[in-house]
């Protein structure tokens, strides 16, 4: 199955260390929270770009082969911003207390992340798509929103409980703090 | 942590240059502050002429097959993605002099210098390298 990224790169038969400094170049055209797919036949490109994004603040999500070609996945971080950015919607619930209950898992997080990594039967719908596809949710379940850090899932929460949705929360911490089942669709 | 990579070449064949342009220009992607040395033969490797011909170690020409099927950047393409990447280039007036090369022997936009220039950009980087 194909992997949504905003922005494509390719550096299909570039040596080391070309990979990085294409990823490096085309990196400054995407916005914060954006996804670039780079398709790169180097295999020391993986270990590379893990250690790049760590380095320069982006968030590595992900490689899948076809091949000789890797694809891998990175989101634009923003070294400004931090992890313990405020979170205001005052309806939450716990990681572990959302496992085994009815309602909607809704996970906000863009389409290469909920790929690489899933809860079970969690519907995907990226912030960026959230006001138009909204109306697919069912108002009289509940919906527990999540994102990788509770960040996006605050801010989704809130737009839902002004679309109307009551029956919301944010889930907290998020992904990064996720320990049980996984799902993948890579 | 510092955010600086300082690197010596202090020596030109083939291999040299590789070593000091794939680290330098993967430091300047990775958003370092990269100053190269060039002293003693790592001249060549920002030398108009010389950087387009440099050697391979005796012995090792045979990698030459190896370089053109890696698809591996020629040594001009990657001086000049160094300079496009913010890496500065020193090239030791010591060295110049006793050679009887001046600026307009190298490439554009380089920085004259001594040891001291480097050093004083090397004094709080991490790493320093010596190729």
């Amino acid at each position: 199955m194909p992997i949504k990224a905003d922005v494509q790169l390719d550096a299909k038969g570039l040596a080391c260390p070309m990979p990085i400094v294409r990823t490096k170049k085309a990196m400054n055209e995407l916005t914060e929270g954006q996804v670039l797919e780079v398709l790169a036949t180097d295999k020391g490109s993986k270990a590379d770009l893990v250690a790049w994004s760590k380095t320069v603040g982006h968030q590595y999500i992900g490689t899948t082969e076809d091949g000789e070609v890797l694809a891998h996945y990175i989101r634009k971080g923003n070294p400004e911003t931090t992890e313990a950015d405020e979170k205001t919607f005052a309806q939450t619930i716990s990681n572990e207390r959302i496992v085994g209950k009815s309602g909607i898992v809704l996970d906000v997080r863009e389409a290469a992340e909920y790929a690489f990594g899933h809860v079970p039967g969690a519907i995907s719908m990226p912030m960026g798509e959230l006001e138009a596809r909204m109306k697919e949710l069912d108002m009289d379940q509940e919906i527990y929103v999540i994102c990788r850090t509770g960040t996006r899932s605050d801010m989704a929460a809130q737009t839902l409980s002004n679309a109307g949705y009551t029956k919301v929360y944010n889930v907290l911490p998020g992904m990064t703090g996720w320990t049980g089942e996984l799902e993948t669709s890579i | 942590m510092s955010n600086k990579v300082a690197i010596i070449a202090s020596n030109g064949g083939l291999f040299d240059a590789y070593k000091v342009f794939n680290i330098a220009t993967a430091a300047a992607a990775t958003d370092k502050e990269v100053q190269i040395f060039f002293t003693f033969e790592g001249l060549n490797l920002i030398h108009k002429q010389a950087m387009h011909a440099l050697e391979m170690p005796a012995g090792k020409e045979h990698f030459a097959q190896g370089f053109a099927d890696a698809n591996v950047p020629t040594i001009p393409q990657l001086v000049e993605m160094a300079q496009e990447l913010g890496v500065k280039f020193i090239a030791c007036q010591m060295t110049m002099d006793v050679m009887g090369l001046t600026s307009a022997d190298f490439v554009e936009d380089i920085e004259v210098g001594g040891a001291v220039t480097f050093l004083e950009f090397a004094k709080d980087a991490t790493p320093t390298l010596t190729f």
